[in-house]
């Protein structure tokens, strides 16, 4: 074993669990919130992408004046899927079979749009930091590191904001037992339209510093979609700390099983993961089960 | 103060409440007293909000809110004490309290809030940080009632206050809801039984099968034994 | 019941329950008018110009609704939020697909392997799967699906066909026949076995597995207090679903001669659900009719390309939050209200006192 092998395959795996982490975050928080699977978490991702991508061919702006636009069309777009799809089913007893054909309807949709707009052809969204460096015989890129940093720094901000702030406790407050929250006076319906704007902002987020390191196309929301279900799920659904740990487990083992086995071991390997996971202990690392209501 | 006319409501199939009128006036405490099933709990949750009603009015302040939100209520200065207590149960005791407290131009008062809570229950301050799916019967009733202390509340409305508590405990919180109703609080209390409510009453209402079959001053009826041995049983 | 039979007689008969024998309730004459037309009309098609063209697409509808109408059986009916079903399909594909053309074997009697090798890998899925709350089994279901894929494409040789998938599988021979007749025999095949599909799923439905299934879709807790085990009859469900799909693959891979990764490919995911859905998610005729308005439709939708899926997506979504029963029960809704036979008049308030006889026995 190559001291540089190992190197890889730390450095990978601390790039891989950042990103998983990422883009779990937002559909944890979501299922958290709202008991809703959207499964249009990877269309929103695209469309903070390719909405950075158009701020920069198109307006011939930096990427950092990109970024934060990337990151509002997110939001918006999923608030307006929030409007239109899922507050008129909310609480009634369709409401999973609806939210699950409509999120997959919605993602495929913005699939289409994005061919419609943009053409089928890769496009390239600049990263907000370009270079890199070698540490032990290993490129480690600017980029990463930044997409590190902001992973970790998000895990945070949204634990502190649901744990301290008067809005996060709300949301945590709705989402345990919702006729309370009503009594309390906290708008359950526009609380549940601010989380899925949080996640949308995320997913964007993810979307434009992550698609620097893929060529962006219409199908480009898929991959993370599968992605974010799965350290969703390993995580336990619904569980903060959860998506950050099994982003960080499930990245680690996925590079350690590349650099040692080879690329074509990595996806699969996950795959097997999970499914022993969900069959050993189906509630995830960290999931609670239903939660009693009091 | 809250004034209800002619409200009828009920749930999927079935009217529970076959038009009910009353009044609650300012910093007056009214109980309505009623057996088991016979609609309190609809009542509450109807004024509240929780539950849309399919005829007639509710009034407070002046203001028709029979169609309004249980939030939008809740800020109004409407506030529902739930059976069942309806704690967050994965919250601490402090942060169920803080959740109270929830509503804009309140949460900026909420140091000096929680500090009254605090006289009333001492406990709560010193186990702030327990978990209230931890908690037994009476604590969640404490917490429940204290929450609900914690917030804009013009008027409190209380579902069986002393439902499954011991006795001790139960005396306990007749005894805090007086303290709050001699700070001037206007109160609706649903109970089944007339035997504590005797220091916060002012008027009472007899609810039987979902209609108001008798009205009057506290002094008069819940010292009719007789009366109230034949209806509450 | 008339007035005329409760006043004389003491013996009150009970009406027929006309929901207890829902085969009653099918016209005889409309199935048999259908399977009649069904017959006779590949033979009036070709001497229309666009007929072969015609039959060619019947084929995909009958095989298209096959696939939906057991996707939706699972999904619809037992509520199971399986996303396997395109991995059932390609497990059946291949199965016939390897057996005919590295075996050698008549593709008649490869096919037969197919729905027994997707029920295995059915209930080789569902053991693990049907446990779990509907939304992991979208996670391990998917997961399924990708694992079938990756195989496919870089299993062993005589599976992957180095990556295009088995090109050049045997397809159906009919002794010497070909040309229009042979695709009337190939629509034949195809309608018979849709025919059967169609019939079995039909049987199931109105089953007494049927109504536990649905029984555990709609409350969890009560039908197992009542002691349906929730695990086998859900596993039964998968297998039956997981045979016809599994017997359309291998149908559809000698029709086409070959079988590729292009199944696994999700537009195809995304027009079975649309099917369903906008068909009638959760009955028996929505999936069939899904089927054809998607096929039929789609040889419209050609022109506009890529707006297609964009469509598609939306109208998906659209009904899925504003129409979420689907096109057939509201076209079934409408039929009866305009078109369908009168309701039975409400039973007879009998106000006159009946004869003494008839009073003292309580009144029915």
């Amino acid at each position: 074993m190559h001291d540089t092998q190992i190197v890889q395959a730390v450095w990978g795996g601390v790039l891989f669990g950042s990103v998983y982490g990422l883009m779990a975050l937002g559909l944890t928080l979501v299922w958290g919130a709202v008991r809703l699977l959207n499964l249009a978490h990877g269309a929103i991702f695209v469309v903070g992408a390719y909405a950075a991508y158009w701020v920069v061919s198109s307006l011939h702006q930096p990427i950092l004046v990109a970024l934060p636009v990337g990151v509002a069309a997110a939001a918006a777009f999923a608030y307006v899927m929030h409007l239109v799809f899922i507050r008129p089913v909310l609480g009634k007893p369709g409401f999973d079979n609806s939210t699950l054909v409509a999120t997959v309807g919605i993602s495929i949709s913005v699939s289409a749009a994005a061919l419609l707009i943009f053409n089928p052809e890769y496009k390239v969204v600049p990263p907000v930091l370009s270079g890199s460096t070698i540490v032990a015989g290993v490129q480690i890129t600017y980029q990463g590191l930044l997409v590190i940093v902001t992973s970790l720094a998000l895990f945070a901000i949204v634990y502190l904001f649901l744990t301290y702030t008067r809005h996060g406790m709300a949301i945590r407050a709705v989402s345990q037992q919702m006729e309370a929250a009503s009594l309390m006076s906290i708008p359950v319906v526009q609380t549940y339209g601010l989380v899925i704007a949080i996640s949308g902002a995320l997913a964007g987020l993810a979307g434009v510093l992550l698609s620097p390191s893929f060529f962006l196309n219409p199908q480009s929301g898929f991959n993370p979609m599968i992605q974010a279900l799965i350290v969703t799920i390993f995580g336990g659904l619904g569980s903060i700390r959860g998506a950050l740990v099994a982003g960080f487990v499930l990245g680690v083992f996925e590079s350690f099983v590349e650099v040692f086995y080879g690329v074509a071991w990595a996806q699969p390997g996950v795959f097997i993961l999970i499914i022993v996971m969900l069959i050993v202990r189906p509630n995830g690392l960290f999931g609670i089960g239903e939660v009693k209501r009091l | 103060m809250l004034e209800v006319k002619g409200l009828v409501a009920g749930y999927a199939g079935s009217e529970v409440l076959h038009g009910i009128d009353l009044v609650v006036n300012d910093a007056e405490g009214v109980i309505v007293l009623g057996p088991n099933g016979h609609g309190k709990t609809t009542l509450l949750r109807a004024i509240t909000g929780l539950l849309p009603p399919r005829a007639g009015q509710v009034l407070f302040d002046g203001k028709d809110i029979t169609r309004w939100r249980p939030d939008v209520i809740a800020a109004a200065g409407v506030v529902h004490i739930p059976q069942g207590d309806l704690l967050f149960p994965e919250m601490s005791v402090f942060e169920n309290l803080l959740m109270g407290a929830y509503h804009g131009p309140t949460w900026s008062g909420r140091k000096a809030r929680l500090e009254r809570v605090y006289e009333l229950f001492p406990w709560l301050k010193e186990r702030g940080g327990q978990l209230a799916r931890s908690l037994s019967g009476g604590e969640r009733r404490m917490l429940a009632l204290a929450r609900g202390l914690m917030s804009q509340a013009k008027i409190l409305l209380i579902d069986e206050p002393s439902l499954g508590l011991a006795p001790l405990t139960t005396q306990q919180i007749y005894a805090s809801i007086r303290t709050v109703k001699e700070g001037g609080m206007s109160l609706l209390l649903a109970d089944e039984n007339a035997n504590h409510v005797a220091g916060l009453a002012d008027r009472v209402y007899l609810l039987e099968t979902g209609m108001l079959v008798r009205e009057g001053p506290a002094q008069e009826l819940l010292h009719d034994k007789a009366l109230l041995e034949s209806y509450l049983g | 019941m008339s007035v005329r039979a409760a006043a004389p007689t003491a013996i009150a008969r009970p009406a027929v329950d006309q929901a207890a024998a829902p085969w009653r309730r099918v016209s005889l004459i409309a199935v048999a008018g259908t399977v009649l037309a069904g017959i006779a009309l590949p033979w009036v098609l070709t001497r229309l110009d666009i007929g072969d063209y015609l039959i060619t697409l019947l084929i995909l509808f009958f095989m298209q609704a096959v696939v939906a109408q057991s996707w939706n059986l699972i999904m619809g009916y037992g509520g199971i939020y399986s996303f396997a079903q395109v991995a059932l399909f390609a497990v059946g594909g291949w199965t016939t697909a390897v057996l005919a053309s590295s075996l050698g074997w008549n593709p008649f009697v490869a096919i037969l392997f197919s729905p027994v090798i997707a029920m295995i890998a059915a209930i080789g899925i569902g053991l693990p799967t049907l446990r779990l709350r509907g939304v992991y089994v979208v996670l391990l279901t998917l997961a399924f699906h990708e694992l079938a894929r990756v195989f496919t494409v870089t299993g062993p040789r005589f599976i992957s066909g180095g990556g295009y998938g088995l090109v050049s599988v045997p397809t159906f021979q009919f002794g010497d026949v070909i040309g229009e007749r042979r695709t009337i025999y190939l629509y034949y095949l195809a309608m018979v076995i849709f025919a059967i599909a169609s019939f079995v799923i039909w049987r199931v439905i109105h089953s007494p597995l049927g109504v536990a299934v649905t029984a555990l879709r709609d409350s969890e807790t009560y039908a197992v207090s009542r002691g349906i085990n929730q695990f086998r009859v859900r596993l039964i469900l998968f297998a039956i679903s997981a045979f016809f799909t599994g017997l359309a693959g291998g149908y559809m891979t000698h029709y086409n001669g070959g079988i590729s990764t292009s199944v696994f490919d999700f537009p195809r995911l995304i027009d079975l659900l649309a099917m369903i859905v906008i068909g009638g998610w959760g009955t028996f005729a929505g999936p069939i009719l899904g089927a054809g308005i998607i096929i039929g439709l789609d040889q419209y939708l050609v022109a506009i390309g890529d707006y297609r899926a964009l469509f598609e997506g939306l109208i998906l979504a659209g009904i899925a939050v504003f129409a979420p029963q689907g096109l057939w029960p509201l076209i079934r809704k409408t039929y009866d209200k305009y078109l369908g036979p009168e309701p039975p008049p409400p039973p007879v308030q009998a106000d006159q006192p009946i004869a003494a006889a008839g009073a003292a026995d309580g009144g029915g």
